[in-house]
């Protein structure tokens, strides 16, 4: 394959090719090759996807300084641009909410924007303007330390598909009809948030991602949702709030979601699981979830045992179990309820599917151990069980392995590992 | 009871341009969507006869090494580790080689490959200079110097609008150039123009002949320059000739009798040759104010008018070689317009 020297290789590519290529540069040096040559003078210029960040400009030492040069090649980028931008990345520590950012996402309004992201300094809330919910094309929108007051015409975006909020100030009512206004949207992301109380109305929701202080969280129609990622956090004294709700938060939660496959709560998520939790009502059966994950878990409470067990029996197929507790062992060696286990606890109850469960920042306190007898008891086709001890447990480790050695198993493949000491 | 023979493989016949046919496993040609499409639309590819024509940028080589892509791609079972580290060594290739590659792949609609080539380039691309990137792809540095610092200005325009600040560009660097070559001679350049003004003015004096004529004409041209906008040729024709005062005038009888119809021919031949390079002067020293400040300026229309002298190049060596050898008439060609009957004139 020799070439001839000086006969030029690249340039000869298709436009097409050639755009592939500058997007996959930072933007920077994509601007640079306008002085290669003649013909590359504008091969830039029709770029459709578009990354700014800190990068950009060399940066000084001067913030300001370093904000002006961001923003003059920014808006000399645009005012040179020509055709349609259909993907606009603006990530950047420097640059404040300004009048520019306001004319960028005006001029953006008029080309077509299909995907945007935004993420502004940190020390002033960047106020979206009017012309951002002009953008009807959008597909895909992130926010990030914002503010978002929609003029009251507003109707939602008709073909967002993707929606990331992040620290956004925002009034609740505008995001249940935004959400309510997107009817395409299969993927909602909302994170720290502060007491949000949402009702969740997405015909094709399949991914929502939740991080934050919600007070109350009601999927009430989200009928195709796949996987779901809730992070609750609650500082103390806001578990009174949590009592006052009405209803059953399990019911109202994951009450309407026979789809789901996957499903992953952190912190206080089956805290506020239990709350309002009524053992004996019949449960909706999850035929396709097939992966729990439930982080800090207390099972030192027993209405979180209880919202777990609920979760476990209610999924046929389930195969994978991921548990860290967050028990503390020295409180929890006086636990009541321990008849529990052998009393009220469903019997007959085959995971016939389960095949891997991973305990984590386990403290050997006593439900903790029925625990895992009963996951131990109950799953014939169990292979793997790891468990992680918790790094304050130091004495009480044998006892946890003497313990788990005891107990039934009904698969003869089950494997018990014993992980020590993972630094 | 069908009898299955493991044995046979379906093959698929593709014809690359230099006419040369290969055969290839079914599963492996497949992978290619541009393949894929023409088997099942048109039935081609099944027999040597009916060889499915591979785009013209799919040369043997090239597609040989689509080939062995396809065919470690469309193997299931491989991790994403594997294929990761395939795809690594597979583009460790020269440039030259990559550029053949993606334009092939490209023309076969290999939307992953051209993917992986192009992240492969740009990588090249990255963090290099101008000046590197032109070396690694050969691309010819043809823009000046003035347009690599101007900010992106004619976006869209006329291409005539940039052709001529091209043109006026080249003729600046060349004038530089020469600024530089003749800066060695600085001294005679001073020389030379009293000399030629006396000479000139001697010759007015003396013979009145058409060297009168070129003396006016690059006066002529001198005006002609700065009273473009207002005046045509043929006025300016005039006009010079009356600003030229004394000296045609007196001999104007002569020379117009006898040389007018020459000059006119010489004038015109004289602005058909330098029509672009004045023009371009003219349309940039009024349009565009190229942010030059007034001292560049002068340097530059000094340089025009040297320019311009210059274009007599013939004329100016022809005068010394007359004042060296002492007024001795000779015949010399003309060699601007290769007109041999204006010679007669020289002497």
């Amino acid at each position: 394959m020799a070439n001839s020297s000086g006969q030029d290789i690249i340039t000869d590519l298709p436009q097409s090719i050639i755009e592939i290529i500058l997007t996959k540069l930072p933007i920077r040096d994509a601007v640079r090759t306008s002085i290669l040559s003649s013909r590359w003078r504008y091969k830039w210029a029709t770029l459709t996807q578009l990354v700014f960040d800190d990068n950009c400009v060399s940066q000084f030492n001067d913030r300001t300084a370093t904000e002006n040069k961001l923003v003059k090649f920014i808006t000399r980028f645009l005012f040179l641009h020509e055709g349609p931008i259909h993907k606009f990345t603006l990530s950047t520590y420097y640059l404040q909410s300004s009048p520019d950012i306001d004319q960028w996402l005006l001029f953006l309004s008029r080309k077509g924007i299909k995907e945007l992201v935004l993420e502004v300094g940190d020390e002033e809330w960047f106020r979206a303007p009017s012309c951002l919910f002009a953008c009807l094309k959008l597909t895909s929108l992130e926010l990030l330390r914002c503010e978002l007051d929609p003029p009251p015409e507003f109707r939602g975006f008709s073909c967002l598909k993707y929606l990331n909020l992040q620290q956004v100030l925002v009034a609740p009512e505008v995001i249940e009809n935004l959400i309510s206004g997107c009817p395409l949207l299969e993927s909602l992301t909302l994170s720290y948030f502060d007491s949000l109380a949402l009702t969740v109305r997405a015909p094709n929701l399949k991914y929502l991602k939740l991080e934050g202080e919600f007070k109350d969280i009601c999927l009430e129609y989200t009928p195709l949702l796949v996987v779901v990622s809730v992070a609750m956090y609650m500082t103390d004294d806001k578990t009174e709030p949590f009592e006052q709700s009405s209803g059953c938060n399990f019911d109202k939660f994951l009450g309407g979601v026979p789809c789901l496959e996957k499903l992953t709560g952190q912190i206080y998520f089956t805290k506020y699981m239990s709350i309002g939790y009524e053992l004996g009502k019949v449960p909706l059966t999850y035929d396709r979830l097939k992966l729990i994950q439930l982080y800090q878990v207390s099972f030192e409470d027993m209405k979180e045992i209880l919202v777990v067990l609920r979760l476990i029996l209610s999924s046929p197929n389930l195969q994978e179990l991921q548990i860290s507790s967050s028990s503390n062992a020295i409180a929890a060696s006086e636990a009541t309820d321990l008849n529990f286990w052998e009393t009220d606890c469903p019997t007959g109850c085959t995971l016939k599917n389960l095949k891997t469960v991973k305990i984590s920042d386990l403290s050997g306190v006593p439900h903790e151990m029925e625990f895992l007898k009963f996951l131990l008891k109950n799953s014939p086709v169990l292979e793997v069980m790891s468990v992680l001890p918790g790094i304050y447990v130091s004495c009480g480790k044998l006892n946890v392995v003497i313990e788990l050695l005891r107990f039934r198993r009904a698969s003869a493949k089950a494997e018990i590992i014993f992980i020590q000491d993972q630094v | 009871m069908a009898i299955v023979r493991p044995e046979m493989k379906s093959y698929i016949w593709l014809q690359t341009t230099d006419g040369s046919i290969q055969q290839v496993e079914e599963e492996v040609a497949m992978f290619c969507p541009m393949i894929c499409r023409e088997v099942s639309q048109t039935g081609k590819g099944s027999s040597k006869n009916y060889a499915i024509k591979l785009p013209q940028k799919v040369n043997p080589a090239v597609l040989g090494l689509i080939l062995e892509y396809c065919r470690f791609h469309q193997l299931p079972g491989h991790s994403n580790m594997e294929l990761k580290t395939y795809d690594e060594k597979f583009i460790r290739l020269d440039t030259a080689s990559l550029c053949e590659l993606l334009a092939a792949a490209d023309s076969l609609k290999m939307k992953p490959l051209v993917t992986l080539i192009s992240r492969a380039l740009a990588r090249i691309i990255e963090g290099k200079t101008c000046k590197e990137i032109r070396e690694t792809f050969h691309i010819p540095d043809d823009l000046t110097e003035e347009e690599k610092l101007e900010p992106l200005r004619n976006l869209g325009d006329d291409p005539r609008v940039r052709l001529l600040n091209r043109l006026y560009a080249r003729k600046r660097k060349e004038l530089k150039e020469r600024q530089k070559a003749k800066n060695v001679e600085v001294a005679e350049e001073c020389v030379d123009k009293r000399p030629v003004d006396d000479l000139l003015s001697f010759i007015n004096g003396g013979d009145g002949d058409s060297k009168c004529v070129k003396t006016s004409k690059n006066k002529k041209k001198n005006r002609r320059r700065k009273d473009r906008r207002r005046k045509t040729t043929s006025n300016n024709e005039n006009e010079s000739q009356e600003e030229d005062g004394v000296k045609p005038e007196s001999h104007n009888g002569e020379m117009q009798d006898v040389s007018s119809p020459r000059r006119a021919l010489v004038l015109q031949d004289l602005s058909s040759t330098t029509s672009l390079s004045d023009f371009n002067f003219d349309f940039n020293e009024e349009d565009v104010d190229d942010g030059l400040d007034p001292a560049l300026k002068k340097e530059i229309d000094r340089e025009v008018e040297e320019f311009a002298r210059i274009l007599n190049t013939a004329w100016q060596d022809r005068v010394q070689e007359i004042l060296s050898s002492g007024q001795e008439r000779r015949v010399l060609p003309f060699s601007i317009h290769g007109n041999s009957s204006v010679a007669k004139y020289s002497g």
